[in-house]
């Protein structure tokens, strides 16, 4: 108690996602920091600091919610920027979910870089370090100028796949080219066949004609993606799938935005399960799709909190999961 | 027409932007800003601004469906997007800024903070259990030396001083070893509602809302109230002006316009130029048009930071001034009572002028509405440069003293005009925003838009 008190953990939670910092606050047997936040009648968001977060170690929780973006960012930056002026040590944001990941491109003339954008917004609320978990594009970690720690739910996945089925049975399928490499890396980890499926993509949220790579026949194909978010390209991969032989489609995916009538499109898919990570709010899409399975992804990040803190190596956490 | 020159607007405002274009002569830029399902923004920008100078307008005011923070979001993509798209200079502007106003602490119309002062802290001792500790009567100087003296002597100083402030000593005397600023065992009820993300406002309190909230107006107020800070710590809350600045900023603003601000400091958050426009102008000139024999009426400041916006015009106009001084003080006030709203000037047999920068929730002006007729005012106008009515500031006002409440479309002013009816009149500022648009466009003056002309 004496030592380091000076320089504790103080985990600060936005009203985004408390069920998972009340997890890695458990974990990490510690409380949650007293604090409040709200919106005044005029829509602006307030927040309140019930305790001293002097020279102490802050990390901000808050991983935004579907539908809800910019009222959780907002709050995400007026916490840091509340912590800062508050005199705290270093402040780091935990976001699970990085927003607007996806817009990290000039993928047309006048389109805006949100991803970079987001991140300088960040800095410049005062963010001296930033934890987050399967960035969409690794690349965005060079739009910041602190450092930023991209944790993995692969660990997870592996152990998920390890305990429920037998690798032998599995093709790992990428739903497009963009995630070969992340499910690559997880057929190489569990010595499976692979295979990928080329879809062409005319708009964004429209999904096009899709083209099987391999075999599938008589497999359990595990779909591997980063994100589902209307659940459009997952579904229509499945039936592709399924198409050509395979005995059973799941899909593993990181982030579950599934936002849109992504939870009726499941339930009418043939996909027979959709795995993802608690780093996105889910409230009630759990009971509303019985397809929908949830993998604790706190300990994880409550390790890397811890590792952090003490100035310990995150790279483990890269290749293991933390029981 | 003015060339090289694109107007942008958000979609907080669509009408402001419409008229201002106008009053420009040329068409709004074309833009795709919409959201993604995930609730992300999207924004595309159709037409070219390489090397034009781009203003965008998008107010503080959460409405058309949207989100105050999702304006704000919007309002820094786009900058962001036209600073990617190379326009040589992005404008932001914003009638009504947000965050420009936060009170320190929410409280009571009674004047009694709305936060519960935490129960241990009426002990009034030390702070923290801190190491090492805070000195005091009845502590060892340092452990080593409470060791020696207790062998040496029994009755040391620390003894002494002890006996002569016993119960003082005994309380810090309890709170300095540690464990016991931490017995509470519920430290976390407060930001995990089972609500979700949207509960702040969908949320229901338990409670039927008390109507004696001023300010700023809490959606879940039973939140509030069972909100503890940790003992010995006084809780505050989070100022983000200088955060909504730096943003701005940060996402590539190169210069800021904006009407009234509530703080004229705020202008100093930004490290780029910030033009604060005036509504004064307008307001004046509504008095001299539409209220008969102003000569004769007072202006009333409804409180005491109002005070210098009321008097310029009241100097300005040569029309007597009277102010309103709200007593604030927590002093033993129980919730019943009322804060005393203290009138000082007369107003007995006149014409009531209120002005102020912004209605929010009403509740400010229609008490003092309430106070100046009870003082025998015979008409009261309020003008006001942002009506945001908020809350049930609408129905408020409907009930209210008030014979006229006067606006400016710094926000958009429809859906109060439809429910208000006449009691609401509503001045265009888009003249002066266009007009100041021309002119930083054009590297003239703008000063002559801060006098009346």
């Amino acid at each position: 108690m004496s030592a380091e008190m000076a320089n504790e953990i103080k985990l600060i939670s936005g009203r985004s996602h408390p069920d998972l910092s009340e997890k890695i606050a458990k974990r990490l047997g510690i409380e949650v920091a007293r604090t409040i936040s709200l919106n005044y009648s005029n829509q602006e968001t307030s927040f309140t600091v019930g305790e001293s977060v002097r020279d102490e170690d802050v990390f901000v929780m808050q991983s935004t919610a579907t539908g809800d973006v910019n009222e959780g960012l907002m709050e995400l930056l007026i916490i840091i920027s509340a912590c800062r002026t508050a005199s705290a040590r270093r402040i780091t944001a935990v976001i699970p979910n990085f927003p607007y990941a996806r817009q990290d491109k000039k993928d047309k003339s006048r389109a805006p870089i949100s991803a970079r954008l987001v991140a300088n917004m960040l800095q410049t609320a005062g963010a001296n370090h930033i934890v987050t978990v399967d960035l969409h594009a690794s690349q965005i970690q060079g739009f910041f100028s602190v450092p930023v720690d991209n944790l993995y739910a692969e660990p997870s996945f592996l152990r998920y796949i390890r305990e429920n089925f037998t690798a032998e049975d599995c093709v790992i399928v990428s739903p497009d080219a963009g995630g070969a490499k992340r499910a690559t890396s997880i057929a190489d980890h569990l010595n499976t066949a692979f295979a990928l499926i080329h879809k062409e993509r005319p708009r964004p949220n429209v999904v096009g004609r899709m083209v099987l790579v391999g075999n599938v026949v008589d497999k359990i194909a595990i779909l591997v993606d980063d994100m589902a978010d209307t659940c459009g390209t997952l579904v229509k991969a499945a039936a592709v799938l399924k198409e050509n032989g395979a005995k059973s489609v799941l899909a593993l995916v990181t982030h579950g935005i599934l936002s849109g009538n992504a939870i009726e499109t499941l339930n009418g898919s043939v996909l027979e399960a959709l795995v993802v990570t608690n780093t996105v709010p889910l409230g009630d899409k759990v009971e509303r799709c019985p397809k929908l399975r949830v993998i604790d992804i706190s300990p994880t990040i409550a390790e890397a909190i811890r590792r952090t803190h003490n100035g310990e190596s995150v790279s483990y956490l890269f290749t293991h999961a933390p029981v | 027409m003015v060339r090289n020159i694109v107007v942008l607007g958000g979609n907080s405002h669509p009408s402001l932007v419409e008229s201002v274009c106008g009053a420009l002569g040329l068409p709004p830029c074309n833009r795709i800003l919409g959201k993604f399902s995930s609730g992300e923004s999207r924004c595309e920008i159709q037409d070219s601004v390489r090397g034009k100078d781009v203003y965008i307008i998008q107010t503080g005011f959460g409405g058309n469906g949207a989100r105050l923070n999702d304006h704000f979001m919007d309002l820094c993509i786009m900058i962001s997007a036209c600073k990617t798209g190379s326009a040589r200079r992005v404008t932001a502007v914003l009638p009504l800024f947000p965050y420009s106003r936060q009170p320190d602490l929410p409280y009571k119309k009674s004047g009694a903070p709305l936060f519960k002062a935490s129960s241990e802290d009426s002990k009034k001792d030390y702070t923290f259990d801190s190491v090492p500790p805070t000195p005091g009567p009845g502590m060892p100087k340092s452990a080593g030396l409470a060791g020696l003296a207790g062998l040496a002597n029994g009755t040391d100083i620390t003894n002494r001083l002890l006996k002569m402030s016993v119960t003082n000593g005994n309380e810090s005397a309890a709170k300095l070893p540690n464990g016991n600023a931490k017995t509470d065992g519920d430290g976390f009820p407060f930001t995990n509602g089972t609500n979700g993300v949207n509960g702040s406002r969908e949320l229901t309190p338990p409670t039927p809302k008390p109507a004696s909230y001023t300010t700023h107006d809490y959606v879940n107020l039973s939140l509030v109230s069972s909100f503890q800070a940790k003992p010995g710590y006084k809780q505050w809350v989070a100022q983000a002006g200088t955060l909504v600045a730096n943003l701005m900023t940060c996402a590539g603003a190169d210069h800021v316009i904006t009407m009234d601000l509530h703080d004229p400091q705020v202008q100093g958050f930004f490290d780029v130029p910030v033009d604060n426009l005036y509504g004064r102008p307008l307001l004046q000139q509504y008095i001299q048009r539409n209220i008969p024999n102003y000569k004769d009426a007072v202006i009333i400041s409804p409180d005491a930071g109002g005070a210098k916006r009321a008097t310029a015009i009241a100097d300005s106009m040569q029309i007597d001034f009277a102010l309103i001084h709200k007593e604030r003080r927590p002093t033993r006030i129980t919730d019943r009572q009322n804060a005393s709203m203290i009138l000082v000037g007369n107003v007995s047999d006149r014409v009531c002028i209120l002005i102020d920068d912004i209605v929010d929730t009403g509740n400010t002006i229609t008490r003092a509405a309430k106070l100046l007729k009870k003082e025998g005012a015979t008409k009261i106008y309020a003008l006001l440069t942002h009506g945001v009515f908020s809350d049930d500031a609408v129905s408020r006002i409907n009930a209210s003293a008030l014979d006229k409440v006067v606006v400016t479309n710094s926000v958009p002013q429809a859906e109060h005009k439809a429910r208000l009816g006449a009691k609401l009149d509503v001045l265009d500022i888009a003249p002066i925003f266009a007009e100041a648009i021309r002119r930083v466009h054009h590297g003239e003056s703008i000063s002559v838009l801060f006098n009346q002309n």
